[in-house]
């Protein structure tokens, strides 16, 4: 049976300007859910991508390519392949906009 | 344990390495999976902002291969993977898994483990007191009390080297949490009330830069029945346990027979700390009673 797991690697946190999740090491998982749920949101937040970063030591960022853009539904969600061992997402969230999520990594070997 | 069960558990080089009560509650070796570790969230109804604000970022725990920026993958102990936890970059900052299970017979139990722990190797210097603490404890009720043995090895505190085992008996304030009169949380892990193990001073294998990593074995002890802590072992040190208690509570609505194993890691620095654990066992002794 193949394994599966899912963290949820923020929690009810205030997203505003530029924001980072938290390194999440995975390199078991060959692929991967972000879901982001907005538990609150003010300004235009339509259109806004959040992009996913690979990294070689969960220090050093690079852009992997995928964009998770955000709309006016409650959960919003990017799937990831091939992504080595260390995963997250960052974004430079416009003005005037700002967010209170929960993100969730669901991998699976 | 009779001398062909010893045998057997000697025989089996995943087991060898352990001391195990005759019965094997749990034997978790994360390289093959998390192996139902969670993270500590605090209580809360209604909405998490009800929650106390200690409890709301325990961070979820990852399966590590310990891969280093200037060497590659160290692996665990025993394999590539190994259940880590890590801090935010914020000192002081907590870091919690655990196991739940339930307890069948007030008897004794036995929790051991291969852990490790570093800060993240964000500097080309030391670092060695970067990490302030990790440690261990036990959230378990009968039907007279929830007793908490809370154990740590306080590795530094505010940049200096400590080195020491501390245990922490001081209850924390029960706090209402909604408005249901049925939920409450006591935020137990505080850095108030930690006291020192009497001859507790342990220097630990740190090794010379932020990205080698040595695996420790831990060993703690307890008697249900007496609600007691009996053994407190790392490596070559068996500790002196004289006045080292629990923290005790009265028994609480609903929580009957409850057995949680925690381990934690905590943050001197704006830097994150890591506490990796290689494999847990968790034994006990016990004969079931006719009804």
């Amino acid at each position: 049976m193949r394994q599966s797991y899912t963290a949820v690697i923020e929690r009810d946190v205030e997203w505003q300007g530029l924001v980072a999740t938290e390194p999440y090491e995975c390199g078991w998982a060959s692929e991967a859910i972000f879901f982001v749920r907005k538990l609150a949101s003010e300004g235009d937040v339509r259109g806004v991508g959040l992009r996913v970063q690979i990294s070689p030591d969960g220090m050093h960022w690079c852009d992997e390519g995928t964009s998770l853009v955000l709309s006016t539904n409650e959960v919003d969600f990017c799937r990831v392949r091939h992504f080595g061992n260390w995963l997250r997402l960052q974004a430079h969230l416009p003005e005037g906009v700002s967010l209170r999520v929960l993100v969730a990594l669901a991998l699976k070997e | 344990m009779d001398d062909l069960q010893r045998a057997l558990l000697r025989a089996d080089p995943r087991l060898s390495r352990f001391d195990p009560l005759p019965r094997i509650i749990v034997h978790d070796d994360f390289d093959e999976g998390m192996h139902g570790w969670s993270e500590l969230i605090g209580n809360y109804e209604d909405t998490l902002d009800s929650m106390l604000p200690e409890y709301r970022d325990m961070r979820p725990a990852m399966l590590s291969s310990a891969t280093m920026w200037d060497t590659g993958t160290a692996g665990s102990m025993e394999g590539t993977y190994a259940l880590k936890l890590a801090t935010r970059p914020r000192a002081g900052h907590l870091s919690a898994n655990l196991k739940r299970v339930t307890w069948r017979a007030r008897g004794p139990v036995r929790l051991e483990a291969y852990l490790a722990f570093k800060p993240e190797a964000s500097e080309l210097r030391l670092s060695e007191t970067d990490v302030r603490a990790v440690g261990v404890l036990f959230d378990i009720q009968d039907e007279e009390y929830r007793w908490m043995p809370h154990l740590r090895y306080l590795n530094a505190l505010d940049g200096e080297q400590v080195g020491r085992w501390q245990f922490k008996r001081r209850r924390e304030a029960l706090r209402d949490i909604g408005g249901s009169g049925k939920t409450r949380s006591h935020f137990h892990l505080a850095p108030t009330g930690w006291e020192d193990v009497p001859g507790g001073r342990q220097i630990l294998c740190y090794n010379e830069i932020a990205t080698k990593l040595n695996w420790h074995y831990l060993r703690v002890d307890l008697d249900l029945g007496a609600r007691a802590i009996t053994h407190l072992q790392c490596n070559d040190r068996v500790h002196r346990l004289d006045g080292v208690a629990p923290m005790m509570i009265p028994a609480m609505a609903n929580l009957w027979c409850m057995f949680n194993v925690l381990f934690w890691v905590e943050t001197d620095t704006d830097k994150r700390a890591f506490l990796f654990l290689d494999s847990v066992l968790l034994s006990g002794d016990w004969e079931d009673r006719e009804a």
